[in-house]
C-alpha cells in the first residue's frame, strides 16, 4: 500500500470531525442554553457563558408534570418492545423455516405496510376508535404501535433467524420436540443478539413516535415527544425555555443507549430492512 | 415447515396487521367517498336578560335516545377527491350544516391545490436530499474507514446520533439554533448576512432540507461503512500493484462493491423521505410548506374533516405505491431467484 500524505491525511481527519460537530452541534447547544434564563440563552450578542440556572427544568418536571409524560412513554414503550418481539419472533421465526408461497406474499406485503406514511391511517383510526370509545388509552396507542412496527420486526427477526442452521431445530424435531417447543427451547436461546439488536429498534420507533402519539391520546396520557409540541409554538419565554429543558431531557436516555448499544445499534442498520 | 404450522407461528403477526394496517386502509378508502354530517334542527332559544325577554333562533344537533348526536351519511363519490387536487367544479360550498365532516376551508381564500402543493415539496426533499444523503455518506465512510482503529468507534458514536435522536426534538432544536438571536442568524450577522430563517418559504424549505440530510446521512454512512470492510482486500492490492492510483481504485474497486448498497440505501430513503413530518409541523407550522403526511393530519385534527383526510391519505398511497413499484419488483426478482 502505498504511504498516504500528510495533507491527506490532516484532510481526512478534519472532514471528519467536522462532520462529528455538526452533528451534535444542535442538541449540545440545546443542552447549553437549557441552564439559562431565557434572556441568556437568545440574546444579542451571543453569550458564550451565562449564569447557571436549572430553573428551567424544575419548572417542566415538577411544577408542569413532565415525570408523569416520562411514565407514559415508559409504559408505552415497554409493552410495545414486549409485545413486538413477542409476536415478532414466532412470526419470524415461522418466515424463516416455510418454504411456501404463502410466506413470500406475506413479507411482499409487510414491506408495503413498512412504506406506508402513518398519518394515511389516522382518518379511520380516529372514526373506529371513536366508535368504540377506545380513543385516548394506552392500551390503543400500544396495540396501533406494535402494529406498525410489525413489518419491519418481521423482517428484521426473520434475516436473523434465516442465519441459524436448520439442522438446529430439526435435531430438536428428531428428539421429540414440538415445533414450539423446538422454537422456545433450542432457537430462542441462541437467537438473543437478534432479539436485543431488533428489540432496539423497536424501541427506537416507539420512543421517538410523535405522530401516533400526539394524535391518539390526550394530554394526560401523552408521552414525552408528544407533549414537548407545546413548545412548537410557545408564545411565552418561560415555556420555550421548559420546552428546552424537555428537549434535552427526552435525548439522555437516548444518548446512554448509544454509548451501552453502539454495536448493536450499527449491527441492525447493516442487517437490512432497517430504519423506522 | 408444514403450512399449518407456519400459519399458527405467523397467526398474531397476520391477525394484528390485519386489525390495524389493512382493516384501516381499507376504511380509509370507503370514507374518502362518503360525507357524514350532523342532523340539525333549528330551536328557538329564549332567553331572559335584564333588559326583558329575548329570543334567539339558533341551531343544534339533533340526538338520539342515548343522547348521542344523530349523523346522516351519504355517498359523495370524487367530491373530496376534486377538492383535494383542487379541481373543485362547484365554487360554492354545499348548503349543508356544520362539523363534523363540514368545509371549514371551504370559504375563499383557502388553498385550491393543497395536494399539488404538498406533493411538490415533498418530492422536492425527497430527492434533493438524496445526492446530499448519500454524498456525504460515502466521504464519511471512506473518511471513517482511514482513521486510526482506535478513534473509529468514538466517531461511530457520535456520527449516529443524529439518526437515533427524536425527530421532532431534532427538529426543535434546528429551530432554536435558526431563532431570531440564535446561535446562527448571530454569528451570521457577523459577515453581515441577516436572514429571518422562519420568516419565508425559500428559507424555511431550506432548514428542512438540511434537516433531512443531517438526518439521514449516519444511516447512509453506516450502510456504507460495513459494506467498506467486505470490499476484497486482494482485488484491492493487485489494483495497486499494477500501478491504480488511490482514485482509480475507488472507483474501480471500491465503488463497484458498494453498488448494490447505494442501491438499497437510495429505496430505503425514499421510502422514508416520503413520510417527512416532523421538520415540517415544527419548522413552518405549515405556513410555507406542506408535505403530503402533514396534509392528512392538518386536514383531520384543524379542519376536523375524517372525510377530506381519507381522500388526501388515499392520494397520498397512491404516490407512495408509484415510487414503490421499483423496489417491489426487485424483492418480487430476489425472492424467486433466490428461493
Amino acid at each position: 500500500m502505498q504511504r498516504r500524505s500528510p495533507g491527506l491525511t490532516a484532510l481526512i481527519y478534519g472532514g471528519v470531525l467536522f462532520w462529528v460537530v455538526l452533528a451534535s452541534l444542535p442538541i449540545l447547544w440545546t443542552a447549553v442554553i437549557s441552564f439559562r434564563q431565557y434572556v441568556d440563552a437568545f440574546s444579542a450578542p451571543i453569550r458564550w457563558l451565562a449564569p447557571f440556572t436549572t430553573e428551567n427544568y424544575s419548572r417542566l418536571w415538577i411544577e408542569r408534570e413532565f415525570y408523569r409524560n416520562f411514565l407514559n412513554t415508559a409504559v408505552v414503550t415497554v409493552f410495545t418492545v414486549t409485545i413486538s418481539l413477542t409476536v415478532g419472533c414466532l412470526a419470524g421465526y415461522g418466515l424463516s423455516r416455510y418454504r411456501g408461497a404463502l410466506g413470500f406474499w406475506l413479507l411482499l406485503v409487510a414491506l408495503v405496510f413498512r412504506a406506508i406514511p402513518h398519518s394515511s391511517l389516522l382518518p379511520s383510526f380516529f372514526t373506529i376508535f371513536d366508535a368504540l370509545g377506545i380513543r385516548n388509552t394506552y392500551f390503543t396507542l400500544i396495540f396501533v404501535l406494535v402494529a406498525i412496527n410489525q413489518p419491519f420486526t418481521i423482517w428484521m427477526l426473520r434475516s436473523f433467524f434465516v442465519n441459524i442452521p436448520q439442522e438446529l431445530d430439526e435435531a430438536a424435531l428428531v428428539d421429540g420436540c414440538t415445533r414450539f417447543q423446538a422454537f422456545r427451547r433450542v432457537i430462542i436461546p441462541v437467537m438473543w443478539p437478534g432479539v436485543v439488536t431488533t428489540g432496539l429498534f423497536s424501541f427506537l420507533l416507539a420512543y421517538n413516535d410523535f405522530l401516533l402519539s400526539s394524535a391518539l391520546t390526550n394530554a394526560e396520557k401523552m408521552t414525552m415527544p408528544a407533549a414537548i409540541a407545546n413548545a412548537i409554538n410557545a408564545e411565552s419565554e418561560a415555556l420555550l425555555m421548559q420546552g428546552v429543558a424537555g428537549a434535552v431531557s427526552i435525548t439522555i436516555p437516548l444518548v446512554i443507549l448509544i454509548v451501552i448499544f453502539q454495536k448493536q445499534i450499527v449491527g441492525g442498520l447493516t442487517q437490512g430492512a432497517v430504519k423506522g | 415447515m408444514k403450512t399449518r404450522s407456519f400459519v399458527q407461528f405467523v397467526g398474531p403477526s397476520v391477525v394484528l396487521m390485519i386489525l390495524l394496517l389493512a382493516a384501516p386502509l381499507l376504511t380509509t378508502l370507503f370514507l374518502s367517498v362518503r360525507n357524514c354530517t350532523l342532523d340539525m334542527e333549528v330551536v328557538t332559544v329564549e332567553e331572559s336578560t335584564p333588559f326583558g325577554k329575548k329570543e334567539t333562533v339558533t341551531q343544534r344537533a339533533r340526538l338520539d335516545a342515548s343522547g348521542r348526536a344523530i349523523q346522516t351519511c351519504r355517498f359523495v363519490g370524487f367530491e373530496y377527491y376534486r377538492k383535494v387536487l383542487g379541481y373543485d367544479p362547484d365554487p360554492s360550498p354545499p348548503a349543508v350544516a356544520q362539523a363534523p365532516g363540514a368545509d371549514a376551508a371551504a370559504g375563499p381564500g383557502a388553498p385550491l391545490n393543497e395536494f399539488q402543493g404538498a406533493l411538490r415539496f415533498t418530492l422536492l426533499y425527497t430527492f434533493v436530499t438524496l445526492p446530499f444523503v448519500l454524498g456525504i455518506g460515502l466521504l464519511l465512510a471512506l473518511g471513517v474507514n482511514a482513521v486510526s482503529v482506535r478513534l473509529r468507534s468514538v466517531f461511530i458514536s457520535a456520527s449516529l446520533f443524529p439518526f437515533i435522536i427524536t425527530p421532532v426534538v431534532a427538529a426543535l432544536s434546528i429551530k432554536w439554533l435558526f431563532r431570531d438571536n440564535g446561535l446562527v442568524p448571530q454569528l451570521l450577522s457577523n459577515f453581515g448576512v441577516q436572514v429571518y430563517w422562519m420568516g419565508q418559504a425559500w428559507s424555511a424549505q431550506f432548514l428542512i432540507i438540511v434537516y433531512g440530510i443531517w438526518h439521514v446521512v449516519p444511516f447512509a454512512f453506516i450502510v456504507f461503512y460495513a459494506g467498506l470492510q467486505s470490499v476484497p482486500q486482494d482485488a484491492l492490492e493487485a489494483a495497486t500493484i499494477d500501478g491504480a492510483s488511490r482514485w482509480q481504485r475507488l472507483r474501480y474497486v471500491t465503488l463497484p462493491h458498494l453498488m448494490p448498497l447505494l442501491v438499497f440505501v437510495t429505496l430505503i430513503h425514499v421510502m422514508d423521505a416520503y413520510r417527512v413530518f416532523e421538520p415540517v409541523i415544527v419548522l413552518t407550522q405549515g405556513a410555507f410548506t406542506t408535505s403530503v403526511q402533514y396534509l392528512t393530519y392538518y386536514i383531520l385534527l384543524q379542519e376536523n374533516n375524517p372525510y377530506k383526510a381519507s381522500a388526501a391519505a388515499v392520494l397520498t398511497l397512491v404516490g407512495i405505491l408509484i415510487l414503490l413499484i421499483p423496489l417491489l419488483v426487485r424483492t418480487w426478482r430476489e425472492q424467486r431467484g433466490g428461493a
